[in-house]
């Protein structure tokens, strides 16, 4: 019974780690360019999460100087689907990534 | 001149609800350690009512905090602390969740495992959701009170304010 009972605790145990480890994490770099695919995004927030090609996850929130464009040519935020490669161009301001252009690869 | 902002802004609106989950999921959780010791119904059902009124609270407060995201995470120094609140406050929601849960199921019958075991579970759930919750808080305090997210900075001659 005992047995039992530890094993169940320590099934809740091993749920609560997996719910631990599910938490979406971000990483901060330094001010350059960085090619990447389109992880998410949240339209709403004008919000992308970007997955660099050395697996690193930027969390970006458009501001109003990010530049975003297609082909050389400016496009709207609409245009942002998951999945599309992009090249984005950050400025690291404390440890926030501040996006200044945006560009659309594919 | 500046103009003093709207009170009830969107930001706001995340402060003015996530103190009362905040109260009731950890008092929630002293009611239900002070049950297993005690045969009074009245910490059980308590704590039980505490639980739903949090549990419902801190998913308003999820819903709250996703609108302030959007607003402050352009002004934040360092928006990786946000990230660690919002991942934390999820677990804090999903773990309360699941004893709201259990709890329900344990008080309507549905589930036949022993009554004192699965209380024992539902307890255990929301003291790793109590601390995770004040891990939460403390990281919120951090986002205010060290880079004042969502708060407005007067301008220093607070000319603003003398209309």
């Amino acid at each position: 019974m005992i047995r039992k009972n530890v094993l169940n605790v320590l099934s809740v145990a091993s749920l609560l780690f997996v719910l631990v480890a599910c938490g979406e994490s971000t990483d901060v770099v330094e001010s350059g360019t960085y090619e990447g695919t389109i992880k998410k995004v949240e339209a709403e927030k004008s919000e992308i999460y970007v997955e660099t090609t050395d697996d690193q996850t930027l969390e970006l929130y458009f501001i109003d100087e990010t530049e975003l464009t297609k082909g050389g040519e400016t496009v709207d935020f609409s245009v942002l689907e998951k999945g599309q490669k992009v090249e984005v161009k950050v400025e690291k301001v404390g440890k926030r990534l501040d996006p200044l252009t945006v560009k659309i690869l594919e | 001149m500046n103009e003093i902002p709207e009170f009830l802004r969107t930001e706001v609106w995340h402060p003015l609800s996530v103190h009362f989950p905040i109260a009731l999921l950890l008092i929630a959780t002293l009611f239900k350690c002070f049950a297993i010791f005690s045969k009074a119904k009245t910490w059980q059902n308590t704590g039980s009512f505490l639980l739903y009124l949090g549990t419902i609270g801190a998913w308003v407060s999820i819903f709250t905090g996703d609108m302030a995201d959007g607003i402050v995470s352009r002004e934040l120094c360092d928006p990786t602390v946000l990230k660690d609140h919002e991942n934390a406050a999820w677990m804090v929601v999903w773990l309360f969740s699941a004893a709201s849960l259990i709890d329900i199921l344990r008080i309507s019958k549905i589930v036949s495992l022993k009554s004192k075991f699965i209380r024992a579970v539902a307890v255990l759930l929301m003291l790793v959701g109590s601390g995770f919750l004040m891990y939460t808080g403390h990281l919120g305090a951090k986002l205010v009170y060290q880079q004042g997210a969502g708060v407005y900075q007067p301008t220093e001659d607070c000319g603003e304010f003398n209309e």
